[in-house]
């Protein structure tokens, strides 16, 4: 896999220190984990925070810390192995990330002609939404914008737009400057992760007339 | 750009949650040189070695008794309460003993290592909060499965740990302190402005080419 697209630097530092929320944590760290270059970036970041840590004055623990500490280790329960029976039945996510697997994934619905998406269902707070896009080889997206931010993962497939092609590993940052018209490649459904706060604006008379019907 | 979208960004992470809001504080700007600290002599590393293999008490207190505050200090400066702080503090340094033989310190430094596990916990925290809020309405979901933080299997490389290590001594001090203030300390631009003795409006410049520069160090094949 050749990435050649990757999340800004200011991206990839908000995801070393957790500041994203759940879908776009899980969004950028799909890339990461598959992404060698972005990999040492976070890794970077982690050691410069932990320079932090150490140079940030220290703040007194409560006086019965370490005991309680001691307690906790002393009477921790044995590890529980963790099976995720979601991802186990269903051919359609067998062949997904490890991180995405581990995620509860919802029922697919239709979006749009050529267009199905599946929500991931997390459970931390946030203003975005994750979901897996599935597009149709060939499948042009009317021309669009966000009235938020989309965080776009390919995991197969490809498309093109503006900005160039995607394939997979690939990661596309869309804002509400950004206003692009996608189309996807021939080789096969493209298949992506998606973190998306606000939404799609429509452009066009026909983006119009359809908008109300595009559920996303 | 990329400090417009950051701005915007932590504009909505505010929006969306008091947790950073609240933290901005004095600067206390050091030399930004990440191997001058307090304690040089004692090695960290190796300390965590003696918990792993014979859970070395000893060796654990004079972890805890270095790093117990200096977590609880890191949250609360970048926007933790003071309960929650002491509770992840507890938290992280339990995991530090359950998990000592996972650490590699070929992989990363005790500090980083220690750094990631408190953030992971404070993730954790923040979304069993948000699910515990929203229980009373919408009780179905409370058994959401969460992907574990996705770090967690991100696995280093040992060519990855060099060209980190290599980049990061290349850094200027000047480079890595802008970008410990501004990306993992979160203070505002006013205050790196001051700390620094910089004009306020080369700030974002000065934090771009830090960034890129990093990048830059990272992609030097070496």
């Amino acid at each position: 896999m050749t990435i050649s697209h990757h999340p800004p630097e200011d991206l990839l530092a908000d995801f070393a220190i957790g500041a994203l929320d759940a879908a776009e944590q899980l969004v950028v760290g799909v890339h990461v984990a598959d992404c060698p270059r972005c990999r040492r970036f976070v890794r970077a970041v982690e050691q410069l925070a932990g320079a932090s840590l150490e140079a940030i004055p220290p703040v007194a623990m409560a006086d019965s810390a370490f005991d309680a500490v001691m307690a906790r280790i002393d009477s921790r329960p044995k590890a529980a192995p963790q099976i995720n029976e979601a991802a186990g039945a269903d051919p359609e996510l067998t062949d997904l990330p490890e991180l995405v697997k581990r995620c509860k994934i919802g029922k697919r619905r239709r979006v749009a002609p050529g267009l199905s998406m599946r929500p991931i269902l997390l459970s931390g707070a946030g203003p975005s939404r994750a979901f897996l896009l599935r597009a149709e080889p060939g499948t042009r997206m009317l021309e669009h914008s966000h009235s938020g931010t989309e965080l776009t993962l390919v995991l197969h497939g490809s498309f093109s737009h503006d900005g160039g092609r995607y394939g997979p590993g690939d990661f596309d940052y869309g804002d509400d400057e950004v206003d692009h018209r996608p189309i996807v490649g021939d080789e096969g459904p493209c298949l992506c992760l998606v973190a998306m706060t606000g939404d799609l604006r429509m452009h066009g008379l026909l983006g119009r007339l359809i908008s109300p019907f595009v559920r996303l | 750009m990329t400090t417009g979208i950051r701005a915007a960004r932590v504009a909505r992470w505010n929006l969306a949650s008091s947790r950073r809001g609240a933290l901005r504080a004095r600067v206390g700007v050091r030399s930004g040189c990440a191997n001058r600290r307090p304690n040089a002599n004692v090695d960290w590393a190796e300390l965590i070695g003696r918990v792993a293999s014979r859970g070395d008490r000893a060796a654990f207190k004079a972890l805890f008794e270095y790093f117990g505050p200096r977590i609880k200090g890191f949250l609360i400066k970048t926007g933790s309460n003071a309960d929650d702080a002491e509770e992840i503090a507890q938290s992280t340094m339990v995991a530090v003993w359950t998990k000592a033989a996972q650490f590699d310190p070929a992989s990363a430094g005790a500090a980083a290592w220690i750094f990631t596990i408190a953030r992971n916990l404070r993730i954790d925290a923040a979304r069993r909060a948000a699910r515990d809020g929203r229980l009373g309405q919408e009780s179905a979901r409370d058994d959401e499965a969460d992907p574990n933080l996705a770090s967690d299997l991100i696995v280093s490389r040992v060519e990855d740990t060099a060209r980190v290590a290599a980049a990061i001594e290349r850094l200027s001090a000047e480079q890595s302190t802008v970008i410990r203030l501004s990306f993992i300390e979160e203070r505002p631009h006013s205050e790196i402005a001051a700390a620094l003795g910089l004009p306020l409006g080369t700030v974002k410049s000065r934090i771009r080419l830090a960034m890129n520069r990093l990048r830059e160090l990272l992609d030097d094949a070496t």
